[in-house]
């Protein structure tokens, strides 16, 4: 019987046997057990606060580390694709090889977030109960859909910059523009627009964003607006019940739309 | 049949082919030979839809490599002359996923790893492997399923002379199958052995082409005069040499 799928197990064999992915699985878990454990100790002291208090902390620390993440590996993956002569010379549609990458990565990634949050909601069900618990499932969604994001539009960018080193100094300044500059431009037009005015436009500018449009998606689940930032912020004055799918499309589209770029631009590259 | 016609290949400002055409009929086999930089990889290269043409038409059994690229490529066993996956790939992933992709039987797949004396590598990286169990995995991906046409960039390259000869009968046993063979090589002595026709090529262009006797006539040589080195040595020497003056002085006209 043909094996299914046989470009996909490949990318999925060579993704599992880097070491990307134990580093990175064995770096979340920590952080995301450490930021359960002392994230939000009232006071000092050592307590744990229950899964919707505590999501709130690791939505912070998803919203920097899983767009870092998933951009970098993306973008060497893409640089690679330059690498896989004997794979492209195989009769396949080249645009295959980019999506079967983005889909192997994308697994593998969410496999390690997988056991982050577990390890994190392992020490917080145990002690502060279960409360909430689905909500917290909830923010694990929210991570993987962007590390899918993340790591089409990293492949975009190693697909257009060729090197690996171009690619992630690239993906770096992306990640920059995406977690921080996007706030920043936002912040400067809250101080000089009107409030009313400036609505609208902000709820536009955060669809531009993957990162604020899941630090919106995190928000909207916890209501927590202390750390939504002025985007998010915007957003929920604005869209209000039906903003979460507008901006779960938001982030589907900043995924199939870098997939399609890369793979109609390593179509018709040369390797 | 492989054929190439009015190929041209620029990169940037360095032209690595100017005009290039030549045709490989089924149970044929064709060498491609010149020095480094002639433009014989190049060449395979578009063959096998890893690089583009800046100009004229490359097919695989009647069918575009640049338009139909992949459904050229189902008849199309490729030897590339770089490594072609990163240097962490497993071996029996790579099979597996050339097997799967070409239609072979998992159990065929292995056969034919076996029979390249590679059964027990499997597990191994590539990075792993010596040059000449590299070079012998990935002719025998390249020979996998039914392919049509062969294109081998140096294929005895790192072997030894065992190794060597394996590409030889491997080529001999292609050609008996009906397949249009085409490889590059500085090994001439290979070249002399192996092909029915040799295309010599100089700064990306043809500088000369015809059967081992027809280029020894072109190039003046007595197949069995050459004194103190082989016919095939003397005969590439002569060509090259004056496939060269003679773009000099295209060159010179052109200025």
């Amino acid at each position: 019987m043909k094996p299914r799928f046989p470009l996909l197990r490949f990318e999925l064999s060579a993704a599992y046997r880097g070491r990307t992915a134990l580093l990175f699985a064995f770096g979340f878990a920590l952080a995301s057990v450490g930021v359960a454990l002392i994230g939000l100790a009232p006071g000092g002291a050592l307590a744990v606060q229950g899964f919707a208090r505590t999501s709130v902390s690791l939505l912070q620390l998803v919203l920097w580390v899983v767009p870092l993440l998933g951009l970098a590996t993306g973008a060497i993956a893409g640089a690679e694709c330059h690498e896989l002569e004997l794979v492209a010379a195989l009769p396949l549609p080249r645009e295959r090889i980019v999506l079967a990458r983005w889909a192997a990565w994308t697994v593998v990634l969410s496999a390690c977030l997988a056991i982050g949050f577990g390890a994190a909601g392992l020490v917080i069900g145990a002690l502060a109960g279960a409360a909430d618990g689905m909500r917290y499932l909830a923010l694990v969604g929210i991570a993987v859909v962007l590390v899918a994001a993340s790591l089409a539009l990293g492949l975009w960018i190693g697909v257009v910059a060729r090197s690996r080193a171009r690619a992630i100094a690239l993906a770096v300044v992306v990640w920059f523009v995406l977690a921080v500059g996007v706030d920043l431009v936002v912040i400067a037009a809250l101080a000089i627009l009107p409030p009313r005015e400036a609505g609208w436009g902000l709820s536009l500018l955060l669809l531009a964003d993957p990162v604020d449009s899941a630090r919106a998606l995190g928000l909207g689940l916890f209501q927590a607006d202390a750390i939504a930032g002025p985007t998010g912020a915007a957003l929920k004055r604005v869209l209000g019940g039906w903003g979460a799918w507008l901006l779960v499309a938001g982030l589907a589209g900043w995924t199939a739309l870098p997939l399609a770029l890369a793979g109609k631009r390593f179509a018709r590259s040369d390797l | 049949m492989i054929v190439l016609d009015h190929v041209a290949k620029r990169f940037d400002s360095h032209a690595a082919l100017v005009d290039l055409s030549l045709r490989v009929a089924a149970g044929e086999v064709v060498a491609l030979v010149g020095p480094n930089g002639a433009g014989k990889s190049t060449a395979l290269r578009i063959l096998a839809g890893v690089i583009r043409p800046t100009s004229g038409a490359a097919a695989i059994g009647g069918v575009d490599v640049v338009t139909e690229g992949y459904v050229a490529r189902r008849r199309l066993g490729y030897l590339p002359q770089k490594l072609g996956v990163p240097p962490t790939t497993v071996v029996g992933d790579l099979v597996a996923l050339v097997a799967a992709i070409r239609a072979v039987a998992p159990a065929d797949a292995g056969h034919a790893l076996a029979a390249a004396g590679l059964g027990a590598r499997r597990g191994a990286t590539v990075a792993q492997l010596s040059g000449g169990e590299r070079q012998r995995v990935m002719l025998a991906l390249a020979t996998f399923g039914p392919v049509a046409a062969l294109v081998l960039d140096e294929p005895s390259i790192s072997l030894d002379a065992e190794g060597a000869d394996e590409v030889r009968e491997t080529i001999r046993e292609a050609k008996r199958r009906g397949v249009a063979v085409l490889f590059a090589s500085h090994h001439l002595h290979d070249v002399a052995a192996l092909a029915d026709r040799i295309v010599v090529i100089v700064d990306g262009r043809v500088a000369a082409h015809g059967t081992l006797d027809e280029l020894a006539a072109a190039a003046g040589v007595l197949r069995g005069e050459a004194a103190g080195e082989a016919p095939i040595d003397r005969i590439y020497r002569v060509l090259v040499t004056r496939g060269r003056a003679r773009l000099r002085l295209v060159t010179e006209h052109a200025a």
